[in-house]
Formats: structure tokens, sequence, C-alpha cells
């Protein structure tokens, strides 16, 4: 049994290596000179440089693909808690007959290949002149944002407890004061969970970004992809720095999207 | 509630209506131009009606895209859960409270990079010459070459493993949490009666937990659907049609080689109903 325990926590272990290795060799390998990349036996122990990093940062191209994305994510997010938070409240709190096929309805909106929403949605912002801005790009985007957050916000909201609003009704606050005094900063955790999961969402698309955008609109996963087209002489310190850059903001959620994990599995056990 | 309110009205009505409109526009669009003969190169078009369907069940490459997108759902699919469950159990056999904690946290990483991003780090990583996943191999060989991307027998499984790693590791987080929440006088009964650990998990908590983790292998089919950006930095299809799946095959058509939106909108349109029919069908069934 010893022999047991000792085996699992190795491949455990040798899990968790997996998990962060391969990002912290790109990381390592962004900080590298060319020649300390490209060598047979892997390199641990070589002189830093920041050239791949400067390069990356100033680039005319990845800044306006940094820019895209944050006003394109940011906005679609915005929109997406304005129009999925009341929307998924009362959902889940004014149940109707409904209620079942709205939420079957937003969720199936994940089935629908990318592809085929983004051919015909070329053809139609081609047609009215918005093809390759980011009006066109953030209206696509909140289609995802708003079915996410509601789809995960839903349950978010059934787990506040009735009592507490009940109560707040009897104090004589209105419909609308219970949802914005009672419910929403109760939810509060649960709710940022879901917002930020939209966010990382549409900060890691690709394919509708890529079919959308021909110069001006290109998102930062675009640009960061086009980077590994330089012809032969491949720039792999550079284009392991522009991972890195795009890589960043999800990682920024990486605590608020565990603490949702946990709070969504603690509501499940009481 | 207690009283009768203008509210849910007002707060889902505006939000059902754009949702409406934003997914039934290019849905409905979609299926317009597919009966059409539109091209990227020409403004002209006219309706062809079901000409580019029929050309589809012709089209060699269609067909075998349809089979690599097949082989993909199983291989992702399964490979993802059995890590999951796997790595789960394992964290909730041998690890203490403090470490389960860092290993979730560990485990998260891969699933919130961007799938561009994790691409990048394995195309690297498999690099035939200067990869650090293709090293032990050439250690071991004494530098023979060894490109599992460049392969058709491997590309496929080299591509599917970055999928794995995303959301295996990830499903494993998920995994140990239910089975955190699952109450443990079953399993001490189990104990008591000698059982052996594995016969616990094959026989008590995985058989209680069937309903989340048969959700969680609906998310992961719907999620596997999505993995043009891998495949599209990986090998963009190669090497020959190897890694072509249907999304990446109705690109090319589209966009790359010759431009045939019509052709490419008829293959997602098919991709759709597909998708669209099978996923009702199961869902009902995970449901009920």
């Amino acid at each position: 049994m010893r022999l047991g325990l000792l085996i699992g926590k190795t491949v455990l272990a040798f899990a968790g290596f997996m998990a962060v290795f391969p990002l912290a060799w790109t990381a390592l390998n962004s900080l590298k000179n060319n020649v300390d990349i490209i060598t047979r036996v892997p390199r641990l122990v070589f002189t830093p440089t920041l050239a791949n990093i400067s390069y990356i940062v100033g680039r005319d191209s990845v800044m306006t693909g940094l820019y895209n994305s944050v006003i394109a994510c940011g906005v679609a997010v915005l929109i997406g808690v304005v129009l999925g938070l009341p929307a998924a409240y009362s959902v889940a709190r004014y149940p109707n007959r409904w209620a079942g096929d709205i939420q079957f309805f937003v969720l199936s909106l994940r089935f629908l290949p990318p592809v085929a929403v983004a051919i015909p949605l070329m053809v139609i912002w081609l047609q009215l002149g918005l093809y390759d801005t980011l009006a066109a790009l953030i209206v696509t985007y909140s289609l995802l944002t708003i079915s996410v957050i509601m789809w995960l916000a839903i349950p978010a909201f059934q787990a506040v407890p009735k009592e507490v609003e009940e109560a707040a009704f009897v104090d004589g606050y209105g419909a609308y004061s219970v949802f914005w005094r009672i419910a929403l900063p109760v939810a509060a955790r649960s709710l940022i969970g879901a917002v930020a999961f939209s966010f990382v969402l549409v900060w890691n698309e690709f394919l509708i970004a890529l079919m959308l955008s021909s110069s001006n609109a290109k998102t930062l996963p675009i640009v960061a992809s086009e980077l590994s087209q330089q012809g032969m002489n491949v720039p792999w310190g550079i284009l392991n720095a522009s991972v890195v850059l795009l890589s960043l903001p999800p990682l920024l959620f990486l605590s608020v999207l565990s603490g949702f994990l946990n709070s969504v599995f603690r509501q499940n056990k009481t | 509630m207690p009283r009768r309110s203008s509210l849910p009205v007002t707060f889902i009505v505006p939000t059902l209506i754009i949702l409406l409109v934003l997914s039934m526009v290019p849905t409905l669009y979609a299926i317009i131009i597919a009966l059409q003969n539109r091209e990227l190169s020409s403004t002209a078009y006219s309706y062809v009606w079901f000409s580019n369907f029929y050309d589809l069940f012709f089209d060699r490459r269609f067909l075998n895209a349809v089979w690599v997108s097949v082989k993909w759902e199983f291989v992702t699919v399964i490979a993802t859960m059995v890590v999951a469950i796997g790595l789960g159990v394992l964290m909730f056999e041998v690890a203490s409270p403090r470490m389960r904690n860092v290993y979730c946290l560990l485990f998260i990483i891969p699933v919130l990079l961007p799938r561009v991003s994790a691409a990048f780090v394995w195309k690297f990583a498999y690099h035939p010459l200067y990869g650090i996943a293709t090293y032990p191999y050439r250690l071991i060989t004494g530098g023979l070459i060894f490109d599992p991307l460049s392969k058709p027998s491997t590309a496929l499984f080299a591509v599917a493993s970055v999928d794995v790693w995303q959301w295996g590791l990830f499903f494993a987080v998920i995994v140990l949490k239910l089975l955190e929440t699952l109450p443990p006088q079953p399993i001490e009964a189990a104990r008591l009666d000698h059982a052996k650990r594995w016969q616990i998990h094959a026989y008590v908590t995985l058989p209680m937990l069937k309903a989340p983790v048969v959700s969680l292998m609906f998310v992961k089919m719907i999620e596997s659907l999505r993995s043009f950006d891998l495949i599209y930095v990986m090998t963009r299809g190669g090497p020959g049609v190897a890694t072509e799946t249907l999304d990446m095959y109705a690109f090319s058509q589209g966009f790359i080689e010759s431009g045939k939106v019509s052709y490419a909108s008829a293959m997602a349109v098919l991709m759709m109903i597909a998708t669209v029919i099978t996923f009702t069908m199961l869902w009902k069934r995970v449901q009920a």
C-alpha cells in the first residue's frame, strides 16, 4: 500500500509539472537569444535578453492587436453583463413555463459551429460596410458573452437564499431594488467568476476574429498567429514573447476562476 | 415571489430578442448562402439550390474531413475523461488538502491559455530538432529525428494531446470537487467491507457521480467541435489531409484555396444540422 501511495504521488507530481512546464519553458525562451533556443540539447543556463520582449512591445501591429482585443472583449463583456445578468435573474427568480426552454435555447447557442456563424456574418458585415471594424466584432462577441453569462448566472442567482429576498420585500423594497441591493451583492462572488469566464472565452476566440477582420480590427491572437509565418528564418524568441503576452490577461483571472469553482461546489454541498 | 411586477418582462424580453436576432440572422443567412453560388472574388451570384450539398457527397476531401472530425471527437472526449477521472481520483486518494489546492491551481492554468498560445507552446515542444518534448527521444536514440506533427499517423494524436492537456487537467479539478461533495458514509461502509480503493471508486463513488460526469462529457463534446484554432496553428490540416476537420476544410474552401463561400457555407450548414440534432437528443436524454 505504501508503494501504491508513492507511485500515486509521483504520477500527480508529474501531472502538476506537465501542467506548467511547457508554458514556463516558453516564458524562458522569450528571454533567450535565437542561438540559445536553436540547440539540440535544451539550454537552461543562458545570458538573458529583453530584446524579444521590447521588440514585441514596440511593434505597432502587436499594440494595435492588444488595443483591439481589450476594446472588443471589454465592450462585449460589458454588454453581456448589462443584458445577461438581469435576464438570468428573471429566469432564476420568476419561473414561468418557458424557463426550461429559455435555458436550453441559451445553451444551444454553444452548439452552433463557429464557421456556420462566421461565414454569413462576413457577408452581412461586408454588405453593411462594417467588415473589419471593431463594431462588427463586438456585436458578434456579444452573442457569446450574453449567452455564457446567462448560463452561469442563473444557478448563481438561484443559490441566493429566497428568505433574504422575501425579507426585503416585507421591508417594502420593490422588485428592482431587491435585484440591485440584495440579489446582486449576495451573488457577487459567483457572478464575477461568470463574467471573468466569459472574458477569457472571447479573449481566446480565434476563428471569428480571423474571418471578420483583415487589417484594422485584428485581435491579438490573430497578430500572434501571423508572426509565426514570417519566412524561413523563424524568430523563435519573438514568437515566444508574443505567446507570453497573449497568455497573460487570462492568467490574471486564475484566482478569480478558482474561487468561482470553489463557491459553485460549496453551494452544491449544502 | 410575493408580488406581481414588471421586472420579468423588462429584464428578459430585450435580452431574448437580441439573442434571437443575433443567432437567427446568421443561421438563416448561412442557409441562404448555401443555396447560392457565391464566391469571394465576385459579387454576382444566383440560386443553385441543392447543388452544393449534392457536390459534397462526391467530394472525397469532404468525406475525409467528416471522418477526421469523428475521430477527433472520439479521441479527445475519451482521453479527456480518462485523464480527468484518473487524476481526480488520484488527488482524492493521495493528496493532502493543501496539495489538492496547489494541484487545482496548476491544473486550471492550461485551460485558461488561449488555444493559439497552447498550440504554439506545443508546436515548439514537438519541434523535431529543438523541441523540449522530443528531446527525450533524441537523447535516448542518440539524435534520431521524431517529428510527430508531420507524420500522418501521429499528427492527429499530437494535436489531440494538446486538447487533452488543456481540458483533461481542468476536468480533473472538477472531478475532485465532485468527489469532495459526496457524503462519506457509503465510502466508509465499503471500506469496512474490505473493498480495495479502486473498487470503492469503480462501484461506489463514480456511479454516484454518473449524472455530473455525463454532463461534463457533454460539455467536452461541444468544446471538442471548436478545435479550429489548435489545428490551424499546429498543422493547418496537414500533413496532407490527416488533420483536416470539417471546420478546417470549410475555412480553406471558403477563404484560402478557392473562395467558394457558398460551398463552405453548405458544409457549415450540414455541420450545424448534425450538431443541433445530436446535442438536442443527448441533452434531452441527460436531463431525463
